[in-house]
């Protein structure tokens, strides 16, 4: 137990010794995407608090995000645009109002458990998304408030890195918190209200006031994230309420893996990423999102994160040499079939496209001219074009199929050698 | 008055269409425990592929022809995605059909575009039915109304009269034992979302006509169908209905109220109070017509848990 606590502290050292440097390996538009990576695994930790630990799916998380930011840029404004407090001490502000607003909207929504609380939370989300945009004073109307990061404590916060290093800083302070949260009597009680809050109730816990405690820290953690984007962007706008945030926080934390404490984080900071990476070569970064999201809920529900548990448990039961194929196998075959997913799904977004068709549209009765993609013209009307990824799928599908194979032989092999009675059950894993 | 009268008949025509949608939605939660959060994508599906088929095959047959398809796609849904998945629990499958309606969304995006396709009602259709002072009563939308109705009666027929009706209300209630006195139940909850889908399907060939038909249209009219059974009741048809002609009737009032909470208070003598303070008091009723359905369903859940209609909790 103590060698393995003594790795965990030395991989989360390094990480974190790795975030410290990134200002000085990274040029300005990479530095900008880690804060914003940073803010979006900050939020999707807070929400996992609630979702992962406490077992209860809201559905409208954005709302508290955007109060938290709504405050801060107030905050900032305030007092001719001096600030309420010194600007490294801001997110705060919105840890207050997203703590104030989650407690009453937290008192609502937990009053009901499962569908309906998801319900609740989806239409209070709602009521703030209607109502910003007629809230002109408040939220500003179209164009949004804007504000100025004032100089502090000897920082003027005008470069990209200052920035950087007072997001990473609010990030770890808020991550660590949740972390320590969780090993609280309090932060045991919430697995307990996921497993089973019948029994809590009968063990004499409030669980009401325990749900609306979890739901407050929880919106107060994304009031900061809230915060942090704010002070980022030095402006705010209602698009915050937007059901396109919620829907992206509980996208990230399951593609992560929400039975991890850092799985949220680390999904979150990866998609954002990917966003960010993949925006110049693809309009369908919502699709591939999604699709992700359905693959992991029906194939992986431990989500990313858990996959290196899987391969770790795969190598003590079968051994290095014998669990090395199959994984080997199931990567082809993942590759293979994203790759050929991915081809399909760029080559239909440039053939449906707008320009595309007006293109077709005026030269009637001619061919369809072709597409570029990947630096390449592939014409719609030739086979060549449609058996690419054809091809990929059906490699795909071919070493999936032998991956399955090669798992059932394993399992196989591996019930006849155990005793009756001893063989483990069928886990996850090749599939 | 004529106004009002106007008002009236728009919002009960827009609850009924919002009945078409919800009462899929609702039974489909009462028969399996999953509130399928895609069905208002299936709403999206119905009309966009009657925007595609119509130059096939007219109006009318994509009308019909359109809620058969996104029936189908119902059925695959439930067959290849939600069976698999049903042994993790109900969090797992509402997870589910969120991430498909996602993808239906960004699909929808993909093939026609971020922007609103031209569905249009045929020319034939396009003419008044009557008079109310002056503005003309368009036809479609009694039409649309009637097929609400008309929908309504053979579901409550279907449900209670015949023997399919009784081994799918058997199936809702205790499924195992309908599943232990030899009736095929997964067959049953298959096309009970089959059913359920092609509904909404049905709504959308009809309705997007009229609307408009874009890739935001599920979100917007599924917070609202979510909203109309939670206030009905979650699993009650009667509650579907009742709840969606409430709300219908309500938003569609409210847009035509040039009052403020301020004049509330005015009646008090703190009008001036009122407005010195602004924001949210000297809001206008009528900005707020989006709002209303979510607070009202606060205020559902508050006093009467269970939904409107819905069981004792």
């Amino acid at each position: 137990m103590r060698a393995v606590s003594i790795s965990v502290f030395a991989v989360a050292a390094v990480g974190v010794a790795t975030l410290f440097a990134l200002p000085f390996l990274l040029s300005q538009g990479l530095l900008n995407a880690a804060v914003q990576m940073l803010i979006a695994a900050l939020f999707a930790s807070a929400y996992n608090l609630l979702c992962g630990q406490a077992g209860m799916l809201s559905f409208g998380h954005a709302a508290y995000f955007g109060v938290g930011a709504f405050g801060t840029v107030h905050a900032m404004n305030a007092i001719g645009g001096a600030g309420l407090l010194p600007t490294p001490l801001l997110p705060l502000v919105g840890a207050a109002f997203g703590l104030v607003f989650g407690a009453v909207a937290g008192w609502f929504a937990t009053q009901r458990t499962g569908t309906y609380f998801a319900m609740i939370t989806l239409a209070i989300a709602e009521l703030v998304h209607s109502l910003a945009p007629h809230l002109k004073g408040l939220f500003g109307g179209e164009a949004g408030v804007s504000t100025m990061r004032m100089p502090a404590w000897g920082f003027d916060f005008g470069s990209t890195t200052q920035v950087y290093y007072l997001t990473l800083g609010w990030a770890l302070l808020c991550v660590g918190l949740l972390y320590f949260f969780t090993h609280t009597p309090l932060g045991r009680l919430v697995y307990g209200l996921r497993e089973n809050s019948h029994r809590l109730r009968f063990l004499g816990y409030n669980v009401h006031g325990l749900g609306i405690a979890v739901f407050a820290i929880s919106a107060m953690f994304s009031g900061v994230a809230g915060a942090l984007q704010v002070m980022s962007n030095e402006s705010a706008n209602y698009v915050v309420f937007d059901p396109g945030l919620s829907a992206a926080v509980i996208l990230n934390s399951y593609i992560g893996g929400v039975k991890m404490f850092l799985g949220p984080a680390l999904g979150a900071a990866l998609m954002t990423f990917f966003g960010y990476a993949v925006s110049d070569l693809t309009q369908s970064w919502l699709l591939y999102q999604g699709i992700l999201f359905v693959l992991v809920m029906m194939f992986m529900p431990a989500g990313l994160a858990g996959l290196p548990g899987t391969l770790s448990r795969l190598r003590q039961r079968f051994g290095l040499a014998r669990a090395m194929p199959l994984v080997l196998l199931s990567m082809g075959a993942a590759i293979l079939l994203s790759l050929g997913g991915a081809f399909a799904i760029e080559l239909l977004q440039r053939l449906f496209s707008q320009d595309y068709r007006s293109a077709v549209r005026l030269h009637p009765g001619e061919a369809w001219p072709p597409v570029m993609l990947l630096s390449r013209e592939w014409s719609p009307a030739s086979m060549a074009t449609w058996s690419v990824p054809l091809l990929l799928f059906a490699a795909g599908l071919l070493l999936a199929w032998l991956a399955r194979r090669r798992g059932a032989a394993l399992e196989g092999g591996q019930v006849e050698r155990m005793p009756p009675g001893l063989a483990v059950p069928r886990t996850e894993g090749a599939a | 008055m004529d106004q009002f009268l106007v008002s009236l008949m728009n919002g009960v025509i827009y609850g009924l269409l919002l009945f078409m949608v919800s009462a899929g939605l609702t039974l489909i939660f009462g028969m399996m425990g999953v509130l399928n959060f895609a069905h208002a994508s299936f709403y999206m599906l119905g009309a966009y592929f009657a925007y595609t088929l119509q130059d096939l095959i007219g109006f009318w047959g994509a009308v019909l022809v359109s809620p058969v398809l996104v029936g189908l796609v119902g059925v695959a849904v439930e067959r290849f995605f939600l069976r698999r998945v049903h042994q993790y629990g109900h969090a797992h499958e509402l997870l589910l059909t969120f991430g498909l309606s996602f993808i239906v969304a960004e699909s929808i995006k993909l093939f026609f575009g971020n922007f609103p396709v031209d569905y249009r009602i045929p020319a034939a259709l396009d003419v008044p039915a009557f008079a109310i002072g002056g503005a003309q009563y368009p036809v479609y939308r009694l039409l649309m109304g009637g097929i609400a109705i008309a929908m309504f009666i053979v579901i409550y027929l279907l449900l209670t009269r015949t023997r399919v009706g009784i081994v799918v209300r058997s199936a809702i209630y205790k499924p195992r034992m309908a599943e232990a006195l030899g009736h095929n139940v997964p067959l049953v909850f298959m096309g009970v979302f089959g059913v359920g889908a092609a509904l909404a399907g049905l709504a959308g060939a009809v309705a997007g006509a009229f609307y408009t038909t874009n890739p935001n249209m599920a979100l917007e009219l599924g917070v609202m169908v979510f909203v109309v059974v939670v206030v009905g009741g979650l699993g009650s048809l009667g509650g579907a209905m009742l709840a969606s002609l409430l709300i219908g009737v309500v938003t569609s009032l409210a847009v035509s109220v040039d009052r403020s909470l301020a004049d509330l208070f005015a009646l008090v003598g703190a009008g001036a109070w009122a407005r010195d303070v602004g924001g949210l008091l000297t809001l206008k009723i009528s900005s707020l017509s989006a709002t209303i359905p979510f607070a009202l369903m606060l205020l559902i859940l508050l006093v009467r848990p269970g939904g409107l209609m819905g069981e004792k909790v």
